[in-house]
Parts: structure tokens; sequence; C-alpha cells
């Protein structure tokens, strides 16, 4: 089950990676940035209702979302798959996943999340309130692959 | 008093002329300021600042008697009998945190019971659970009808296991349904019960006149009521205050300390330990005499016109539900879009501007015992417009067809 996730999300991402975010970066207005965010979030699996335990959960202030995660014992490579209650946050994890997904703990510690989200003009998310809890989700990739 | 107008009332509030771009329907969460009260606190720093009831100086016994004058305008607002009712909090949290540490050290032993209700905000539910467990008090809560408004059997039920005190709120800030209280509380105090309001959705609905009111506490911020933050009250009758155990202790509220033991001031100092929020008094009061030239029956009117323009409005938008029997609410609006998160709600109406809020607003129970992962909150001011509405729409309009 956990390895079929795993497997579909890195494939979701590979997408968004190649469709989505350049499409991002192009000029374009609110309605449709909000689309093309809502779209990438469909890319990655949803999490079964009896997967969504406690010991995954990231309570934003507003929504819920989840975050499996797995590293590969012989590339020490992580991976991993998560799940949003509200679409917006979904999508905008997604992003956040497609520059962490499948590196080692030494590539993770160079990855400049807000560099990247900046070339994305995407900035404002991740600095927006706790109440997305982009931030929670990134404290929580960073203590899990630090672990 | 002449018919209530808007524009002239909005006047008032200079944040709108610094966001004019933005439609500020958050009033449930806070509200604006009057450039009276800003005026108040600035010149009571200006010109009149020093700390009060302990100065030999002049300068004091000026503070203290503002201080004090904000004590009187806030009881006669509420028309309480004595001066000594009104206790100046930071806020209805701390006036419950009081309330529940006070009476759980006194009047309630082990095996009594509390009763609040579903619609409880955090602030009327986590101050009880703190003591529950260590002084063996039992919690019991009203359930909902098929209205969303507390199921009156099954209060009398509970009623009946004669609850040494019964706390609800006046409005719930979640949905905005006016809770009947005045049948509730006179059930309540029939019934032995020490009755407690939370009042910080509702007084800005209905002001209580406590001599009339079948509540022994009522709590409320001035934050929701266009006064500044950080100051609220704890309105309670004199023998039960007397009864509370001080949650703070310091200076002020004693009348006498010595390493072994201290003896208490008289009321209210005795429960204001240190130095108090003097400026926020002194906004609060200019608050509320701001709000005293207004005909409190014609800004319910009008809220309530602006409410059903926006529950009309809705209708024609697909996919919306409204959690809130419009008849029964104090201007606020919650609604849901079918098998959407209220979060991206929330989320496409801050791109257009909208203030609004969305999830559990603080009331986790209510929105477990519905089954919903919250809902998105308008809640309405007499500073806000019919063209206001109007754009709200088109902006739920404009969210909706993105989601769909
Ligand atoms: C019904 C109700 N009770 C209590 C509170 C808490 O008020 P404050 O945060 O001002 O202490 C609120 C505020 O949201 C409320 O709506």
């Amino acid at each position: 089950m956990l390895q079929q996730l795993i497997a579909d999300t890195a494939n979701g991402l590979q997408q968004i990676c190649q469709h989505e975010l350049p499409l991002l970066q192009q000029p374009a207005d609110w309605q449709t940035k909000y689309r093309l965010l809502m779209q990438l979030g469909k890319k990655l699996p949803a999490l079964p209702e009896k997967m969504r335990q406690p010991e995954y959960l990231v309570r934003g202030c507003e929504s819920r979302a989840w975050l499996l995660h797995y590293q590969d014992p012989v590339s020490g490579k992580h991976f991993f798959v998560l799940d949003s209650e509200a679409r917006i946050v979904k999508g905008l994890l997604a992003i956040m996943l497609c520059f962490v997904n499948g590196k080692t703990s030494a590539e993770l510690t160079d990855v400049e999340l807000s560099r990247h989200f900046d070339a994305l003009n995407l900035r404002p998310y991740l600095s927006q309130s706790r109440g997305n809890g982009l931030n929670l989700m990134l404290q929580r990739i960073q203590t899990v692959t630090s672990a | 008093m002449a018919a209530f107008n808007p524009l002239e009332f909005r006047q008032h509030f200079p944040f709108f002329q610094s966001q004019p771009d933005w439609i500020y329907l958050d009033n449930a969460a806070t509200t604006h300021k009057p450039q009276q009260v800003i005026a108040a606190e600035l010149a009571f720093y200006q010109q009149a600042n020093s700390n009060v009831h302990r100065g030999a100086h002049q300068l004091s016994q000026q503070a203290t008697a503002l201080y004090e004058d904000a004590r009187e305008t806030v009881k006669s607002f509420l028309n309480a009998r004595y001066r000594e009712e009104i206790i100046f909090t930071s806020g209805t949290t701390a006036a419950f945190n009081q309330l529940a540490f006070g009476l759980m050290h006194s009047l309630l032993k082990p095996g009594d019971r509390i009763l609040i209700s579903t619609l409880e905000h955090h602030a009327n539910i986590v101050p009880w659970q703190l003591h529950c467990l260590t002084q063996g008090v039992i919690l019991d809560v009203v359930p909902l009808d098929s209205q969303l408004m507390p199921d009156l059997e099954a209060y009398q039920a509970l009623l009946a296991l004669k609850p040494k005190v019964v706390s609800l709120t006046q409005v719930s800030n979640a949905l905005g349904h006016i809770l009947p209280l005045q049948q509730m509380l006179s059930a309540a105090k029939a019934a032995g019960a020490i009755t407690i309001v939370d009042g910080a959705q509702g007084i800005a609905w209905q002001v209580p006149d406590l001599q009339q009111y079948p509540a022994d506490f009522y709590c409320f911020s001035g934050h929701k009521l266009y006064g500044p933050t950080g100051i609220g009250v704890l309105y309670g009758k004199t023998a039960l205050l007397e009864q509370l155990k001080p949650l703070l202790g310091g200076g002020e509220m004693i009348s006498e300390v010595s390493f072994q033991q201290s003896s208490f001031a008289a009321l209210p100092a005795r429960l204001e330990a240190g130095t108090p929020n003097i400026a926020g008094a002194i906004g609060l009061a200019t608050a509320i005499r701001f709000l005293r030239q207004f005909d409190a029956k014609l800004i319910n009117q009008y809220k309530g016109k602006l409410l059903q323009q926006f529950a009309d409005g809705l209708a024609a938008i697909p996919g919306l539900r409204s959690l809130t029997q419009v008849t029964q609410s104090a201007g606020i609006l919650s609604l849901q879009l079918l098998n959407e998160h209220p979060n991206d709600l929330a989320v496409l109406l801050n791109e257009q501007k909208i203030a609004v809020r969305a999830g559990s607003h603080c009331a986790m129970p209510l929105f477990a015992s519905l089954q919903l992962p919250g809902a998105v909150r308008f809640a309405f001011a007499p500073y806000n417009l019919p063209t206001e509405v109007e754009k709200t729409l088109e902006a739920l309009q404009a969210a909706t067809d993105i989601l769909r």
C-alpha cells in the first residue's frame, strides 16, 4: 500500500515538474493560478481514510494535512506521500514536495524552498499566516528527514 | 433618534480610509475602532498618564478618576446595581478563567456538575476542563436540535441533574444563533444553579439589563464592541464575586500582606491584581459612549437587512449551504460549499480582499458534532454596506466557479 502510494506520488510530482511548474511561472490572472494549483494537487494520490493516522497529521490552523515519509535504506533517499483536506493547500504542498522528494539528507540541506517559491511567484503563500500550514509541513519534513 | 445612516456611522472608523480595498466581514473576531476611541487612548497617554490607586500625587488621582469613571460607564451601560460588580479583565477569556478558577476553589465540590451548550466557544469550555479532573467536577453539554439551537428538552433533562453552574453563550460565535437565554436562564435559576453568560458576541447585539436579566455573571470583551483589545469585563453579583477565589495575586488586590498570609482588598480591587489596562478601560468607556448615540434597535434592523440581502443572494449560487438560520442570527452567517473544505473558499475570498474567517472558529466540539471540518463565517457590522454585500456575493460566485 505505502509502496504504491510512494510510486504514485513520485509519478505525480514528475508530471507536475514537467507540465504545471512551467505554466505557473507564466503570468496569469489569479483565477488561472488557483485553477492550476488545484489541478496540480489532484496529481497526487488521495490518502485512504485508514491511513490518515494521528502520527502523520500536520494540523494547520484551518485545515488538516498528512505526511508519510519513507527513507530508502540503500540509496538513503527520502520519499513522501501527502494529502490535505483543502485543495489549494494540497496544491501548494505538492509544489513543496517537488523540491524535496527523492533527495538524500545531504541534498536536502541545500534545498532553498523560498527561492523556488519566489521563482514561481508563490512566495506570499509560503509566508502567509499559520493558517495554511505550509510552514508547519516544511518543519515536519525537516524533522522526519533529520531523524 | 433619526433613522440609522450606515454611511455616517462608517465615517467614524478611520480604518476604512486606510484600507479602502478591503471588505471586512470578520467582525465576530474583532470590530474596528471609531476615531473617538483611538483618540481617547492616545489622549490618556499623552496628557494624563499615571498609575491608578497609588500615587500620592494629583496625577495619579486624575488617572484613577478616569479609570473609575470608565467603570461607572460600564455599570450604567449594563444597568448593574453596584460599581463593585464591574471587574475589568483583559477580555472574555480572562473572565472565564477567573470564574472557573474562582468557583472551582470555592463553591464547587467534587461530584458537582457544570452545564454548558454545544455552541460554546473554547473560552467557555477549556477553563472548566482545566479544573474538572483535579476537582472531580463533571461537565455536561446540552446537545443541538435540528435547527442547530440548544435542544430544550435535553436541557430540561440535564437541569434535573441539578448542575451548580449553568454557563451559556448569548450568541454563538460560529453560527450567529441567538440562544433563548431568558427562558433557559430562568429555568436554570429555578433549578438552583449559578448562571453565567458569555456575552462576547451578544453584547454587540443586545445589551442586557442586568437588574432584570437572570444571570449571576456576564462577561464580554471590549474589542468586539468597537473598543480596544486587551480590555474586558467580568460582571458578577456582589455576594458571588466576594466568594470567588482570586486567580491572580499581587499588588492592589490585598489589604494586608505578611509572609505568613495576606488578606484581600474589597471588590472590585480584590479581583484586579496588578496595574490594570487603564487606557483600555478609558477606550472601552469611550466606545460605549460612542455607541449610545445610536439606536440599538435600528442598528439591529440594519444588520438584519444586510444579512437577509446576503442570504437571498446566496440562494442564486449553487452548492452553497448556510448552516445559520438567518431569522435566529445576530448578524452572522456561516456557510459551506458542498464537498469543499472551507479553507479553499476562504483563500479565494482573501484573494479578492474579502476578510472572513474559515475553520472551526474556536468551537471544535460544535463542528465535531456536526461532522463538518468547519465553515466560512461572514459577520456583519453596522458599518458594512449593501454594496459590500453585493461585491461579496460576486466574489463568492467567482470562488465557487473556480472550485467547480
Ligand atoms: C462567544 C465567544 N466567547 C469568548 C470569546 C473570547 O473572547 P476574547 O478572545 O476576547 O477573550 C469569543 C471571541 O472570539 C467569542 O466569540
